[in-house]
């Protein structure tokens, strides 16, 4: 089974990501074609195929929440990195 | 004016203007998610609201948005000090880290009368006096954990069965207590009950200690999985409650239970067992990958999700329990809402991140063998010595902290930085154990969508969340269990 989306709306880490987190189910092939991540999808012999069409949705599906995950780590890097530093430090934040 | 004010037209004025700070998020069942933030504070909602919040299109004069701005979410105009708050919270969390070792663990001997074919530990029968702990022993034992920088220490006495050497016990107790300075001191004693005896428990209420036992449930159950000769365990543990809750108190004695296959089938009459006996509670427990449960391959007996479904079947028979008016907990449950509702660490060895081998509980083996955790001596009884820190008789404290043995396993399953782990909006709930993961996969990572600890704990978590999100009556019940 394969799955494709398009480069300029989804990263390879979060299809990555995704791809780990059912790394029990199946293993991936990446391969980039034309202007899409092309991901074929070879699953474990133990699932049927109702099986398989079910855990492809759910990794696209996890694609997606990935890529969310991916913009709010993005976002909110520098901010997590300053709290942190702040936590380890005996500075005050503001008045630094 | 009084200027330590703001003026009315301050919170007048739009505010849609905001900045995410870190969170993560996971689906539970029907549409509905969950939001954590970098200090596990955490929301319920559902897909709109998540798109909404990270395009910022929230109406600021929604309750969602006042609530996931006082839970920092994120912050404007009006919560600058967000992120100050935040890293407080962060460091008040990792606090106790620097108090380090609390718990220290005596196996003061390794005989045991029982011979449970689950036992996690390598016991030997109980006429071997060669596996007994000596005073020296004991003595370099004290004197290393008072060694610990944390003031309030718990010594622990293990065996096989600890009664079996209760003169080393004693001892330990009477020398401990001579020499702790200004440590607070609490002991347990962690028997089957078996050879308790008004002697035994005059020691332990003229100094204080608390008793843990192992009660697997009804008397067919329990004597089936914990075999002994006379095959009456159920009969010594039943009485063994009974007499300890007289002279003790029934606060001063806790049980816990294994799950074996005898066991799925029986966990309402399980728990009737514990509410009979006036326990306040019961700790629903899954066989560990050790020692004897791999000898007699108990361990493959029920997989993950056969103990999972154990598990919830329990849990909704005690919410019953509460709902009728009776308090019974379910302990591995509280170990986890301390954990959502509270910022200070329960210091449940399991889940802690970075893991608590060590540096929350440390053990001192019979022969003076210092390990990183219990299942670290029962790694070492099956014959790998991957957690082995090094020996009370040649090792100082320094070099037994430093060693890479203790240092490399904390540092690489660290769950900030492990796959999977360092997105789930969990991680704040569950653990790295690095003990669990070398001895089924041989490293301290593991691969976490193959993991059974990973499995449950994240099952467990959710059902946790879906069941308070359910029926506010029951988030009631689990709040009564926090203290």
């Amino acid at each position: 089974m394969e799955a494709a989306f398009i480069k300029s709306e989804f990263s390879s880490v979060a299809i990555k990501k995704a791809a780990y987190v059912y790394i029990n189910k199946f293993s991936i092939d990446i391969s980039i074609e034309n202007d899409k991540y092309l991901c074929r999808l070879n699953f474990n012999e133990s699932l049927n195929p109702a099986q398989q069409k079910y855990y492809l949705n759910e990794f696209k599906k996890e694609v997606l929440d990935q890529e969310l995950r991916e913009s709010i780590k993005k976002e909110t890097e520098d901010v997590r990195n300053l709290i942190l530093a702040h936590a380890f430090s005996k500075t005050n934040l503001i008045d630094e | 004016m009084n200027d330590k004010f703001q003026t009315i037209d301050f919170y007048q004025r739009e505010k849609t203007n905001y900045q995410l700070l870190p969170f993560n998020f996971h689906v539970l069942k029907d549409d509905r998610l969950i939001f954590t933030n970098m200090v596990g504070e955490y929301y319920l909602g559902n897909r709109s609201l998540l798109n909404k919040l990270i395009s910022k299109k929230l109406d600021s004069q929604s309750k969602e948005y006042i609530d996931l701005r006082s839970k920092h979410f994120f912050y404007d105009d009006h919560n600058d000090s967000a992120k100050e708050l935040l890293s407080i919270k962060y460091k008040t969390k990792k606090a106790s880290l620097s108090e380090f070792t609390s718990l220290h663990m005596f196996v003061v001997t390794l005989r045991c009368e029982h011979s449970c074919p689950y036992c996690q530990v390598s016991r030997q029968t109980d006429d071997k006096l060669k596996f007994d702990m000596d005073e020296e022993t004991a003595s370099q034992a004290i004197d290393f954990a008072l060694l610990s920088p944390s003031k309030n220490l718990k010594f622990e006495f293990q065996g096989g069965e600890p009664l079996l050497n209760f003169s080393i016990i004693k001892f330990i107790v009477k020398e401990a207590n001579k020499r702790k300075g200004d440590k607070n001191i609490s002991f347990v004693i962690a028997t089957n009950l078996a050879l308790i005896n008004s002697e035994i428990l005059s020691f332990c209420e003229e100094h204080d200690i608390y008793i843990s036992t192992s009660l697997d449930g009804p008397k067919e159950i329990h004597n089936k999985n914990r075999p002994r000769p006379g095959k009456n365990s159920y009969e010594k543990t039943i009485d063994g409650i009974k007499l300890s809750q007289n002279k003790l108190g029934r606060d001063k004695i806790s049980a816990l239970m294994t799950t074996t296959e005898e066991s799925l089938e029986s966990v309402k009459e399980i728990i009737d067992e514990y509410v009979k006996n006036d326990l306040d509670g019961i700790f629903l427990r899954p066989l560990s990958p050790y020692g004897f449960a791999i000898k007699t391959k108990k361990i493959i007996e029920y997989n993950n999700n056969k103990w999972i479904d154990f598990y919830k079947k329990g849990l909704e028979y005690i919410i019953d329990i509460n709902q009728r008016g009776q308090y019974f907990a379910e302990f591995y449950t509280s170990v986890i809402l301390k954990k959502i509702f509270t910022f200070q660490d329960p210091g449940y060895v399991d889940l802690m991140s970075p893991s608590g081998i060590g540096i929350a509980a440390i053990i001192y083996n019979y022969d003076g063998n210092i390990f990183a955790s219990d299942e670290g001596r029962m790694l070492f009884e099956m014959g790998d010595d991957q957690f082995l820190l090094g020996n009370l008789k040649t090792n100082t404290y320094k070099e037994v902290f430093l060693n890479s043995k203790l240092l490399d396993p904390i540092e690489e399953s660290f769950s900030g930085s492990v796959p999977m782990c360092s997105d789930c909006a969990f991680e704040n709930y569950c653990g790295a154990d690095p003990t669990y993961h070398y001895s089924i996969f041989k490293d301290f990572i593991g691969r976490k969508p193959e993991s059974d600890f990973c499995n449950r704990n994240m099952t467990i978590i959710k059902h946790i969340f879906e069941l308070m999100d359910s029926d506010v009556n029951i988030k009631k019940i689990f709040l009564s269990w926090i203290n």
